[in-house]
């Protein structure tokens, strides 16, 4: 520890000095006068200064003074030198910023004990700014790195625009962080996918599991998957991705174009409430599975619950954040509360709901993130438009002969064609029974000339399939051509069959009779397509799809 | 990938489950799935969980099979069928002659 010492008086440093040097303190600086240890002072930064009160030129009062005010917030210990033992002397030194004094002539003991003392609280004040220093650097790097988080999240975690005005929605973290997630998309089949969940635990950990969950709730979505299958693929991501005490409480919920249809997937979320047109409790979706990341694939269960509910009803759903709310007396806030506040309330807000829930609370602070959403039945149909697909207008023609109508792989690769552009993905299972439909009437009543009445007994049905593989493999002539037009300003998939076979009475189709395995191929079609025309004496068939 | 059928422990049903495509390939797998079951069984299930694809030719092959096993078994059950699979048994109206879940 370097000290330094300022007097006047020579014989004064010198017995300090050498008291000091005694004790071994070797690192020792000297000044005559107040002047000289204002300017050394600056320089070798003394832990110590033992300062004489009357000094001519500048007094030591008036040093103190000027050394306190520039010192830095690490504490610099004065001890005064007096003579003067007057109460006003020693009022003044410590009014200066004096931390203590010894009075001459010098009483070893007492001047040692005290610069051991001051030493040792300079020491203690060093180290504790040293710390200071390192927690000042650890918080900035800690807020840098939530700042660059929050963009990242922010960036990540936007619902679409289209689709956020359906839902009257508040999300109240606990801390920075939120461990909650509410994510909504649109349904390429028109409607809605929402799912609201809760990371166990808050704050940065919980809510980092939120950027995956979003990426793959979002393109499950636009795929049009059901909730059963994008319930089993976050699973099956979770599991994966999270330690094992952390997992996902979540309900994912599809709403149909005409906005009342529901499939719930509940998964260890408080019930979804859903309320009629009156205010009165329709329905409970509550929880029937493990919530999300703790089974292993196949023991996942991904049954839904599917509902339909009456115009004007509302859902609600919330995180257990919410019921767990704890006031100032120790009282929860509960399910009861909060289905008292909302059944029977059919103009409730969420804005309402959560004034109630600050009322409840008073100046307690919430120990876990809340989030409520609120959903109104309403058409959805215009989201359908929001769906995305290819600008580009196409057309693929494909000629099936002999061969490749053996191989029987060719409808799949050509599906395979139409879906793989933007946009056109979730229409696979749809365009799987139209084409194949219309190409096996090419093929089998087309090309092979099998009549479909053969299957009106069960004995016929099969006999039917074994003359097709029959024929198909003697075949040495005829097609089958397959094509696919798709108009992206109509948002129109026009598809034609045409078979080299002699066609069929057009304007007399049979009505199909439901008790035969066989005639239900054309009303699918009518259900499934926006037209079905057949041309060329019933050789030509054309559907048209809307997306 | 083929199709499986399984016999409860009592032997009172079968339990077909489908794979992803349930269509005129599977016409002989199918009916080879139900021919010469013990006559104790009195129920079958088709599972569809895996079935992502359907055509009319399944629908015919699901009404044959109740053609063939008349009077033996009296519950037909269609089970775990996706959307898409679903809406086409339902535009079918198959629900008049199979228990859908």
């Amino acid at each position: 520890m370097r000290v330094l010492v300022v007097d006047d008086e020579s014989i004064n440093r010198f017995l300090l000095v050498h008291m000091l040097e005694e004790q071994g303190y070797l690192d020792i600086y000297e000044a005559r006068s107040g002047h000289e240890a204002l300017l050394l002072a600056e320089k070798i930064k003394p832990d110590l200064i033992l300062l004489d009160v009357v000094m001519p030129g500048m007094d030591g009062l008036e040093v103190a003074t000027r050394l306190k005010s520039t010192n830095d917030v690490v504490y610099l210990p004065i001890i005064f030198i007096t003579s003067l033992d007057e109460k006003d002397t020693v009022v003044r030194c410590l009014d200066v910023g004096g931390d203590d004094f010894v009075s001459k002539p010098f009483d070893k003991t007492v001047v040692l004990a005290k610069v051991k003392a001051h030493l040792r609280t300079r020491e203690l004040s060093t180290n504790i700014n040293a710390q200071n220093q390192e927690l000042k650097y650890f918080r900035h790097t800690v807020e840098r790195e939530h700042e660059i988080i929050e963009h990242i999240f922010s960036k990540a975690i936007i619902n679409n625009p289209a689709v956020t005005p359906f839902f009257d929605y508040r999300n109240i973290p606990a801390t920075e962080f939120s461990g909650d997630v509410f994510l909504c998309e649109s349904s390429p089949n028109g409607g809605l996918y929402f799912l609201i969940g809760d990371f166990t635990g808050h704050g940065l950990a919980s809510a980092i599991g939120a950027l995956p969950v979003t990426r793959a709730f979002q393109a499950m979505a636009s795929k049009g998957l059901s909730v059963s299958e994008i319930a089993s693929t976050l699973n099956r991501t979770l599991e994966n991705l999270l330690p094992i005490h952390m997992f996902f409480a979540a309900a994912i919920v599809e709403v149909n174009e005409n906005g009342r249809r529901f499939s719930v997937w509940n998964g260890g979320m408080p019930d979804l409430l859903l309320q009629g047109p009156d205010g009165q409790l329709e329905k409970r979706f509550s929880s029937q599975h493990m919530a999300l990341g703790i089974l292993d694939n196949h023991e996942f269960e991904d049954d839904d619950e599917v509902f339909e509910a009456a115009p004007g009803s509302r859902i609600l759903a919330y995180t257990d954040g919410l019921i767990e709310l704890t006031n100032e007396s120790g009282e929860m806030f509960g399910e009861v509360g909060l289905e008292k506040l909302f059944i029977g309330n059919p103009h409730i807000s969420v804005e309402d709901l959560t004034a109630h829930m600050r009322d409840f609370m008073g100046e307690t602070e919430a120990h876990d993130d809340v989030t409520l959403t609120l959903y109104q039945c309403q058409d959805l149909s215009s989201l359908r438009k929001d769906n995305v697909v290819t600008p580009l207008p196409f057309r693929v023609n494909v000629d099936l002969g002999p061969t490749l109508l053996r191989s029987g792989e060719s409808i799949q690769h050509f599906i395979d064609l139409i879906c793989s552009q933007l946009g056109l993905s979730w229409i696979r299972s749809d365009l799987f029974t139209i084409l194949t439909e219309l190409y096996s009437n090419a093929l089998e009543h087309g090309v092979l000339g099998i009549s479909s009445s053969m299957k009106r007994t069960s004995e016929g049905f099969i006999e039917y399939y074994t003359l097709r593989s029959e024929r198909l493999e003697q075949l040495t002539e005829g097609f089958v051509k397959l094509e696919a037009s798709f108009d992206p300003s109509q948002r129109r998939l026009q598809l034609l069959v045409t078979d080299s076979g002699k066609g069929f009475d057009i304007d007399n189709m049979p009505e199909p009779d439901p008790e035969q395995s066989f005639g239900r191929g054309i009303a699918m079609l009518n259900t499934l397509c926006e037209t079905v025309e057949f041309f060329n004496k019933g050789t030509t068939a054309k559907v048209t799809l809307a997306l | 990938m083929a199709l499986e059928a399984q016999l409860s422990a009592d032997e009172k049903t079968l339990i077909i489950r489908m794979d992803d495509k349930f269509d005129f390939g599977k016409v002989q797998d199918f009916r080879a799935a139900y021919s010469g079951i013990p006559d104790s069984v009195n129920t079958i299930e088709v599972d569809l969980t895996e079935t992502e694809y359907m055509d009319s030719s399944a629908l015919g092959m699901l009404l044959n099979m109740q053609k063939v096993l008349k009077g033996k078994v009296s519950l037909y059950r269609i089970t775990h069928s996706r959307p898409q699979v679903l809406k086409i048994l339902t535009i079918s109206r198959f629900d008049k002659k199979f228990e859908i879940e």
